[in-house]
């Protein structure tokens, strides 16, 4: 997590990214003109170790979620509501970050917060409220059965996110 | 635990340390790396080659059949998309996307085992 040298496209246009900005339309950006914005991607070095794992998780919660669904779902219809639930958002979030642009920023920080909010509230009910929640999810015991992993993804998808934050629009133009 | 799940066993962890440690070295994916995420898939292949001569001579799997084949096709995925993923773009942080595909297919074969027993 050293600083990188490899953004110095940024620093030689200083001018760039605040009127790029300004052009506004963040979807037509990120595909059209490529190279130019270089802070309004979060696809390159660490982040795609990030959309890696997320789209693992995407993956295996669509998968087991789809399965609890399908097979049994009137046992435990909330806790597979929520393991569908989790899997939209891992779907969401891992898009959403490997498009570039302002909008797609927003919807990753939205997904990720959500995310976080979600193990917190699944783990702390899973431990605190057993009998109600014991059905699992990858939630459940702060997803534990993944090695913790959902816990540390949004947090560290939250670092990144904040590191590679779209640059600050001109005061003036509200 | 049967062979299958010890060969990806080895596959997988010495594959997952040799990504690591050139992701570490801050070394971009090499032949090193990409071929031992190659053994891996070599390995789940054998898997599922095995798989299919096993059930094809009579032997029953005991848990869901779909669940263990969706889990050992998706494994076979992974270290194809991770390779893609990782030579987009040649960076050390390609090899820890590489390093993942060993762990998360061993998780997936202990998980096979135990649908299949």
């Amino acid at each position: 997590m050293t600083a990188k040298p490899s953004h110095e496209d940024i620093g030689t246009t200083p001018g760039a990214a605040p009127s790029d900005a300004v052009t506004g339309s963040p979807d037509a950006a990120g595909d059209a003109s490529a190279a130019p914005v270089g802070r309004d991607t979060r696809n390159t070095g660490p982040g795609r170790l990030l959309i890696a794992v997320y789209a693992v998780f995407a993956i295996s919660a669509t998968a087991r979620a789809g399965y609890q669904i399908l097979t049994k779902f009137s046992e435990a219809p909330l806790a597979y509501l929520l393991s569908a639930f989790a899997a939209v958002v891992y779907l969401v979030a891992t898009v959403s970050l490997a498009k570039s642009g302002r909008t797609w920023f927003k919807v990753s920080v939205a997904a990720v917060l959500v995310e976080l909010v979600g193990v917190l509230v699944v783990g702390a009910l899973s431990v605190f409220d057993a009998v109600n929640f014991p059905h699992e999810t990858v939630w459940s015991l702060f997803g534990r059965g993944y090695a913790f992993i959902p816990l540390l993804l949004p947090i560290l998808g939250l670092i990144w996110l904040y590191r590679r934050r779209p640059a600050p629009k001109p005061a003036s133009a509200s | 635990m049967d062979a299958y799940f010890y060969i990806i066993l080895v596959t997988g962890l010495v594959s997952t340390v040799i990504c690591l440690a050139a992701g570490i070295l801050k070394k971009a994916p090499n032949d090193t790396t990409i071929l031992s995420v190659a053994a891996v898939e070599v390995s789940l292949l054998v898997y599922l080659v095995g798989s299919i001569v096993r059930v094809a001579g009579g032997e029953q799997i005991a848990g869901e059949p779909w669940e263990f084949w969706g889990y050992l096709l998706t494994a076979i995925l992974l270290p194809v998309g991770a390779v893609y993923w990782a030579i987009l773009e040649r960076t050390r942080w390609s090899n820890f996307v590489l390093a993942a595909v060993g762990v998360t297919a061993l998780v997936m074969a202990a998980r096979m085992n135990q649908i299949w027993y």
